[in-house]
């Protein structure tokens, strides 16, 4: 199981703060029980009432008592607002130009406040005559599809791999319980998938709406594939909302598993997300994670090296402006011997911003030959904006090659000069010199159109 | 072309410039010498604008304008040049980008074309091949792992692209080998016309072998302490700065 170890992960001690920040979540989950979910498979059901009592037991974590991974980012703004589910009503008059990525072949599922909108979402041509009736896109087994389908197909798979790696976190807890719609990603043993799989989350902004949107991807023996999941706010002044997904990922033996992460959400807006992985024999996963945007943006990425020759390359982009906080938590954890993690996280931070990096490295007993590095440089552009930046390595294996650094710092005013001096303009000069520092992270996207589109997306941003 | 009066300038509260005055007119090479620590970067940095710098007290004025109150890319726009001693890493950036920013801002203030990336691209490859230089590394992130020489040759390179009057070219020879200091003396050489003037910057009388200066000028404790023609550089080889402290101190 990948997540925190226990112990860390959540103090039982951790009590609510407040009931009534909790019991709106119980008695939604109450109404939702009797019509939403009444027709969810046993299992599901059963998950859910276990879900909705861990998070009544835990309730939102709070910084208090030594809850370690909660210590610098408050979430009793989110608790203290009230949510509700959305009807789904919201998706007429969406303009997908903005969010089209510049490739004529796609997998594309899109959801507009949590609810599945065919009318948005696409296939490759090629494959539409391969098209099962109730199961999404598939293709030779392929299946890019919804997840409430494959739930209601009673279909093995789903009840196999879902919420296995996930833990009880609040705020997972509560994506379990709710769980409505999402994406069912399978790749089959040898398929390469030539074609970008694009998730695409709105929200609207129409109204204060909670969303949670879960994605399941297994990838195959040997199989290629690349995943974009986009979290976009459809109009910034929006009415505030929050995004709480949960995305769990298994790769087997030699699969390559590109996953991209792009999110945009309103100033305003809640976004909670936590990503589970568990890397099979020999197998890749390439992880980009693009914050751009959002009010309160809390990450989790637990990366579990499962077996010999797993590897996991982790970039990470988080910008913050404004009174916007962002906080990436990783978790790497080397499970097995050969495993080897790369990661580099870069923070950009003006305005009155704070940005929060844990870089957790774990390395056991077992997982001898290790190679693990881990780099958090951040930018930090005014005098009000702040960053906490902390590894947290535990190395409990001797053959290992481990390097971990921090680094905090302004625009180099000698960088600066040196542009100056060839005819830049100060804010040309710093605009080139930010671009530069984010390049090493976009150009881990190796998908070009991909690459095309998040590129676009953060030099709109940095401009 | 260069017109320096009685310039004092400081760097972190500590005087560094005490009184510099200097003419240089277009068509010539002046050479400034002198120890380490005597101020020569200082002098550069200050007339190319670096803001780390501060004039206290003189005037430096450039075709007959006041610089003193220019940014150092209004600098760069009338034709004023700094190779740095130390060019500056930049990973990230790629070097071609870069430098066509550059271009484009200059040209753009000139109200001249500016160029796509198409023809700047035939532009830097022309260049390149006039100073000798491996086209491939513009590709690459400004400096970053270039060796020594390769940094010098890149800042010779972003000269030939901007094609400015007045080049100071701070310790243009440091770090090159005996073939490179001769290969980047040709292209310093090559590139100059009688409307350019050029402020050598160096610690050895060695690069005056390859770029005959009109005069030579040697810079103690933040003053210019000797002035004369070549045979200055070659009396500084032989017998070293002190004799020239003790004539200052006398
Ligand atoms: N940015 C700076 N901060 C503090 N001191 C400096 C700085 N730049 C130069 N100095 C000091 O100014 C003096 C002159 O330096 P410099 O002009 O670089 O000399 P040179 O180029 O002749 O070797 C030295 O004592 C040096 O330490
Ligand atoms: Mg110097």
């Amino acid at each position: 199981m990948t997540g925190w170890p226990s112990g860390r992960a959540h103090s039982n001690s951790t009590m609510p703060q407040n009931d009534s920040q909790e019991s709106h979540y119980l008695s939604m989950f109450a109404a939702f029980e009797k019509n939403g979910a009444s027709d969810s498979p046993d299992w599901l059901k059963t998950l859910r009432r276990e879900a909705i009592a861990d998070f009544e037991r835990n309730g939102f974590p709070t910084a208090r008592r030594g809850n370690e991974l909660w210590k610098y980012t408050d979430v009793r703004p989110l608790a203290n607002h009230v949510f509700a589910r959305s009807d789904g009503s919201n998706h007429e008059q969406i303009d997908f130009a903005a969010y089209k990525l510049p490739c004529p072949r796609v997998h594309q599922l899109v959801f507009v406040d949590g609810h599945y909108a065919a009318d948005l979402s696409t296939e490759p041509p090629s494959q539409s005559a391969h098209r099962a009736e109730t199961i999404g896109h598939r293709s030779e087994g392929l299946i890019v599809g919804r997840l409430s389908e494959a739930i209601q197909e009673r279909l093995p798979l789903v009840e196999q791999y879902f919420n296995k790696q996930v833990g009880s976190s609040a705020f997972a807890s509560l994506n379990t319980a709710f769980v409505e719609d999402g994406a069912l990603i399978y790749i089959p043993d040898g398929v390469s998938v030539h074609e970008p799989i694009y998730l695409l989350f709105i929200t609207t902004g129409r109204s204060q709406v909670v969303t949670h949107p879960r994605v399941l991807v297994i990838a195959g023996v040997n199989s290629k594939s690349t995943i974009i999941q986009g979290y976009e706010s459809l109009i910034t002044d929006a009415k505030p909302g929050f995004t709480n997904a949960v995305t769990e990922i298994v790769t087997h033996s030699g699969a390559v598993l590109n996953h991209y992460k792009l999110q945009r959400e309103a100033a305003n807006a809640y976004h909670i997300s936590s990503t589970h992985a568990t890397i099979g024999r020999d197998s890749h996963l390439a992880s980009v994670a693009l914050d751009l945007d959002g009010g309160l943006v809390r990450n989790d990425l637990c990366v579990k090296l499962a077996e010999p020759g797993a590897s996991v390359k982790l970039d990470g982009l988080y910008i913050g402006e404004g009174e916007r906080h962002v906080d990436n938590h990783t978790f790497v954890d080397h499970f097995a011997p050969r495993t080897s993690s790369n990661e580099v996280y870069k923070g950009i931070l003006t305005g009155a911003s704070r940005g929060v990096f844990v870089g957790q490295v774990m390395v056991r007993p077992e997982a001898q030959q290790t190679i693990a590095h881990q780099l958090n440089k951040n930018m930090v552009l005014s005098d009000e904006a702040e960053i906490d930046s902390q590894p947290m390595l535990e190395i409990f294996a001797d053959d290992v090659q481990c390097t971990h650094g921090a680094t905090v710092g302004r625009l180099d005013a000698t960088a600066v000069f040196y542009l100056n001096s060839r005819g830049l303009s100060t804010q040309e000069a710093q605009q080139l010199l930010i671009q530069g520092f984010v390049s090493e992270v976009l150009s881990a996207i190796v998908d070009d159109a991909i690459r095309q589109y998040t590129d676009d997306a953060v030099l709109t941003k940095l401009v | 072309m260069l017109d320096i009066i009685d310039l004092h300038a400081e760097v972190a509260g500590v005087e560094i410039l005490k009184g510099v005055t200097l003419h240089v007119d277009a068509g010539e090479v002046h050479a400034i010498m002198g120890p380490n620590g005597s101020g020569k970067s200082t002098l550069a940095n200050v007339i190319a604008g670096n803001p780390a710098y501060r004039v206290t007290a003189g005037t430096i004025e450039f075709e007959g304008e006041d610089l003193g109150t220019l940014a150092p890319e209004e600098r760069a726009r009338r034709g004023v040049f700094l190779s740095f001693q130390h060019p500056i890493e930049i990973p990230g950036l790629r070097m071609d980008h870069f430098i066509r920013a550059g271009y484009n801002s200059v040209m753009k203030s000139r109200e001249e074309d500016q160029l796509d990336p198409l023809k700047f691209d035939r532009l830097i490859r022309a260049k390149a091949k006039v100073i000798d230089m491996d086209a491939t590394l513009t590709k690459r992130a400004v400096n970053e792992g270039f060796s020594g020489g390769e940094k010098k040759r890149n800042e010779i390179l972003q000269m030939a692209v901007l094609e400015p009057k007045l080049r100071i070219l701070d310790e243009i020879d440091s770090g090159l080998d005996v073939d490179a200091l001769r290969s980047v003396s040709a292209s310093i050489n090559e590139l100059m016309t009688p409307e350019k003037a050029t402020l050598l910057v160096t610690h050895y009388e060695r690069l005056l072998t390859y770029i005959q200066p009109n005069q030579v000028h040697i810079l103690m404790d933040g003053r210019i302490v000797a002035s004369g023609g070549k045979e200055l550089a070659r009396e500084i080889e032989i017998k070293g700065y002190d004799w020239l402290a003790e004539r200052q101190g006398a």
